[in-house]
């Protein structure tokens, strides 16, 4: 976009909002640089560029992004794909209109230093907004007798050594670990990128309902969310900005260094583990592998959920 | 700078001050360092007591503090209890423990879900707005799942009360003055009889109060009290965008930073201690201690500037007060110096003046009795010396040239008995020269036509200068009288030998050798008394000594029978007569040049007339003796007599 198009549009947009479709985004999860190419999609005017009036609606810490959009709060939300195919398979049918990540950032970190895959009957903290789907799954596969706390505050149940073990994600819970100063060796973190069940994470998704009725939408939004995401992993100190703009209005507790950590971690996990590449899409030979542990673990009770039921 | 240089060398009394002022300054600069050392360490241990001191007060005031809120929780846990069946009245005990302590931002019982039954969230807050007044409100919905949070399940899973990590509690969307506040709180465990779970009483301070209220503690100007959780979260920091959001261990996930790591491991790890690094970019003091109920460390902050702020601008003041004085004793030092060897540098100009030849320069007369007085007085001594000595030297060297003057009158005169004009005609073919190594010489050679004869002879009076000079001027007028008398070169000299040998008290005698030549038949009679055989040139162009009947020199015997010899025609052949000043010359090395040199350059080239000869032989001892001083005088005389 040449400085012309940026100006005129900056001139435009304001007039222009009233005929643009208002579109509510949830995260899944507070404001933090897991979402930086949705803050800077909207921020660029990626998404008035494509008629879209977004709005990024952050749910509170104790509830669901997946409420939101149940309730009709949102017309997209985020969420991992082993949730999403539970979601599919059992509750609202979904459709992923965008995958973000190729990689599971999911980890196990054991408080003690030992290996987490050891600890049966230890009590592990979740993080109740769902990313720990898999892990849950997979630990059931394992026969390990977790004691799960769902929590809001896993960090802090660790830190304070209530819990044996916390799930986790490579971008943002580790960091915030070894930000306490706690010791971890690597023994005793479980990455499930580096294991049988490495499952792609995050995916914008909206119901088949909405998809079915908005398609223009639904896809104009994901293209500029991709468009955002192209933007922050060519302009990583400038999007970094954009972070911290919305982590200060929201007061979350973070801090420069612990979102540029997490941005690096999440563009790395966009990048598919074959091909090197950001492509945005989701894998069948990964949606096998969630079938798979969820049929294991007993999530899923009926047949497996199909390519065609989450990508249309 | 080198004008300076040049100065400096120049003036004793400059380089004497400077070596004053450089020891001073070493004396002083050693002074200073062990003093600055002393003091520092002494700076050090008063600042390490005053920090400690005030961090003591600091960590009292806070256990106070967290005493009260304790206290108000225990209070709280036994209202609870007592009224378990009244939840209605929770409100107004929350609202009563906030109102009681004013330490509290806040304060919550909560139960667990469905505890009562048909109410799925029970959980009553009180909390102070901005005018301090007290809400209490219902906080419990399905949008805040309040026994999801740290602060419920802390001690739900500890079952022991504890003190919670950081948090915002911003969720609280109806009370919207509350949301931007961070909390620490207290949580109490509520259990039931069997053990099981009731719920969870937190009392909550809010971090900016806490902050505001430690930050009044300041040892030092810039110094600040820094107050860290169990997980190393900063609860109390003067910077808002560390507090809370940061911890002590933040900077050192992206960089190395090995000293904040280590005093992070302490603080966290319930440490006491002092620690340097490097905080902001300036180098500070961390003083800490922990508390350890909670879990928590308490440090003071304090740039080193502040804690050496005033030692340092001490030593800056002593420094600048120790080189303004030793500048002054610079000045002072060159002054008196100055002062002090100024007839020094008189007595340096004065003895200028008399190098210069002003001998009647005046010394100063000076009264001291010290080194200096006693080298003026010298001086002065060697001056009167000085001016005898030149007076006697001036009258010696008038004497001299006066001496000289009339040697060269000798000298003139003597070279005036010198035949220097030779014959133009055609049949004769001389030329003559000589050189004497003083003024005056003792050689001689004379020769004259009479009669058709051409007369000639050449010698060496014994001896050298003024005596030798007056016999050869005595022999020569003899020789010219004793022709008059008789002819024949035997009588001649005879004739010679009587006048000569007459009186002779000095014993000088002279080698002489005389002859005379026939000019129309060629003939030559000659008598060589005691002289060099004459060197006579071939018509093969070599060149050869004649050896004839050998005579004593003139002066030596009395009535001694001069014999004489005689060549029958010496026409068309050149031959030289010389004395020994030609073949024994030396050089520097005492080499004489030598009979063979002598008849080698003779031949050295075709004759071409006598002077030439001449010139030739004499640049050929110049050769050789190469500037050498001549130890005798050369004399030589060289004769063709030519056919008609």
């Amino acid at each position: 976009m040449n400085r012309l198009t940026t100006f005129l549009l900056a001139f435009a947009l304001p007039f222009l909002a009233g005929a643009q479709e208002h579109f509510v985004f949830s995260p899944q999860s507070n404001a933090q640089a897991q979402f930086a190419g949705y803050y800077a999609a909207l921020e660029k005017g990626f998404y008035a560029e494509e008629g879209l009036d977004v709005e990024i609606l952050h749910p509170f810490a104790t509830s669901y992004a997946l409420d939101n959009i149940r309730e009709g709060n949102c017309q997209a939300i985020t969420l991992p794909l082993t949730l999403a195919m539970r979601t599919i398979a059992t509750d609202i049918p979904l459709v992923n209109i965008l995958q973000t990540s190729m990689n599971s950032a999911t980890v196990i970190i054991s408080r003690w230093g030992d290996d987490p895959l050891t600890l049966h009957g230890a009590k592990v903290t979740a993080f109740r907004a769902g990313f720990g789907q898999s892990a849950r799954s997979f630990a059931e596969m394992l026969g390990l007798d977790y004691e799960w706390i769902t929590s809001a505050s896993e960090v802090n149940l660790f830190i304070a050594g209530a819990v044996d073990a916390t799930l986790g994600r490579s971008f943002d819970e580790y960091y915030r670990i070894l930000q306490t100063g706690i010791d971890i060796p690597e023994k005793a973190i479980y990455r499930f990128e580096k294991g049988e069940f490495n499952i792609q994470q995050e995916g914008v998704y909206v119901t088949r309902e909405y998809y079915e009725t908005h398609k223009e939408q639904a896809e104009a939004f994901a293209r500029a969310s991709r468009r955002g995401w192209e933007w922050v992993a060519e302009n990583r100190e400038a999007a970094l900005d954009i972070v911290m703009r919305y982590t200060k209005e929201l007061h979350v507790a973070t801090n420069r260094t612990l979102q540029q950590l997490m941005l690096e971690e999440v563009l790395r996990l966009q990048l598919d583990p074959d091909s090197g590449q950001r492509s945005f899409q989701i894998r069948p030979d990964m949606v096998e592998k969630a079938n798979q542990i969820l049929l294991q673990a007993g999530v899923l009770t009926k047949d497996p959920v199909k390519m065609e039921d989450i990508r249309p | 700078m080198r004008r300076i240089l040049d100065k400096i060398r120049r003036s004793l009394s400059a380089r004497l001050s400077i070596w004053v002022v450089l020891f001073s300054a070493i004396i002083l600069l050693g002074t200073l360092g062990y003093s600055a050392h002393v003091s520092r360490n002494y700076v050090r241990m008063e600042a390490i007591k005053r920090a400690s001191q005030v961090l003591d007060n600091s960590v009292l005031r806070l256990a106070n503090i967290l005493e009260d809120v304790e206290l108000a929780a225990n209070n709280l846990e036994w209202l609870v209890y007592r009224n378990l069946e009244t939840p209605e009245r929770m409100a107004d005990y929350t609202r009563s423990i906030v109102e009681g302590t004013p330490s509290l931002s806040g304060c919550s019982i909560s139960f667990e879900p469905d505890y009562y039954p048909g109410q799925r969230y029970y959980s009553i807050y009180s909390g102070r707005v901005e005018d301090d007044s007290i809400t209490t409100i219902q906080e419990g919905n399905d949008n805040y799942q309040y026994w999801y949070l740290g602060w419920y399940q802390l001690p739900k899973l500890l079952r022991q009360p504890c003190w919670t990590e950081p948090y915002s509690d911003w969720e609280q969307d109806d009370a919207a003055d509350l949301q931007t506040q961070m909390l620490v709180s207290y949580c109490k465990p509520l259990t039931a009889g069997d053990g099981s779970y009731i719920g969870t009483i937190s009392l909550d301070i809010s971090l900016k109060w806490l902050s505001e209220t430690l930050a009044s503690v300041q040892p030092y100007p810039h110094s600040y009290v820094v107050l860290v959780s169990r997980g190393g979260t900063y609860l109390v920091h003067p910077d808002p965008d560390k507090l809370f959001y940061e911890t002590v261990f933040t900077p050192t996930l992206t960089g190395q930073e090995p000293a904040l790591e280590a005093l992070g491991r302490s603080m966290v790890g319930l440490e006491e201690g002092i620690r340097t690094l490097e905080i902001d970019g300036q180098k500070s003091y961390v003083f800490y201690t922990p508390l350890k109920s909670t879990g928590w460390s308490m440090g003071i902050v304090c740039p080193e500037r502040d804690i050496f702020g005033g030692f340092k601008r001490l030593r800056r003041l002593v420094i600048g007060l120790g080189l303004l004085g030793l500048l002054l004793m610079f000045l002072v030092c060159f002054r008196v110096i100055r002062k002090t060897l100024r007839p020094l540098s008189n007595l340096a100009v004065q003895a200028g003046n008399i190098a210069d030849g002003h001998f009647d320069t005046a010394l100063p007369e000076t009264p001291r009795e010290d080194e200096i007085g006693t080298l003026t007085r010298s001086f002065s001594h060697m001056q009167s010396s000085l001016v005898s000595y030149i007076d006697e030297l001036q009258r010696t060297t008038a004497k001299r040239e006066r001496i000289e003057g009339e040697l060269q009158v000798a000298r003139n005169i003597q070279q005036g008995l010198i035949p220097r004009t030779f014959p133009t005609r055609a049949d004769i073919d001389l030329y003559g020269e000589m050189i004497p190594a003083k003024e005056v010489g003792g050689d001689l050679y004379d020769f004259f036509l009479q009669n058709g004869r051409l007369y000639f002879c050449i010698g060496d009076v014994s001896g050298k200068g003024v005596p030798a000079s007056l016999l050869m001027a005595m022999t020569r007028t003899v020789f010219r009288v004793a022709v008059q008398k008789a002819p024949a070169v035997t009588d001649i000299a005879r004739e010679l030998n009587e006048a000569l040998s007459a009186d002779n008290e000095q014993l000088m005698f002279v080698t002489m050798f005389l002859g005379v030549i026939d000019l129309k038949t060629g003939e030559m009679n000659y008598c060589n008394c005691g002289h060099n055989p004459p060197a006579v040139l071939h018509a093969d162009g070599k060149a050869s000594f004649v050896e004839g009947e050998p005579n004593v020199p003139l002066g030596v015997e009395p009535a001694y029978v001069f014999r004489g010899g005689v060549v029958h025609d010496v026409r068309g052949i050149p031959f030289l007569i010389y004395t020994d000043g030609l073949n024994e010359a030396e050089n520097a090395d005492h080499e004489p040049f030598g009979n063979d040199r002598l008849l080698e350059v003779m031949g050295s080239a075709p004759y071409q007339d006598a002077a030439e000869m001449i010139v030739r032989l004499n640049e050929a001892v110049k050769a050789h003796v190469a500037g050498a001083e001549a130890s005798d005088d050369l004399t030589m005389m060289c004769i063709r007599i030519r056919k008609p």
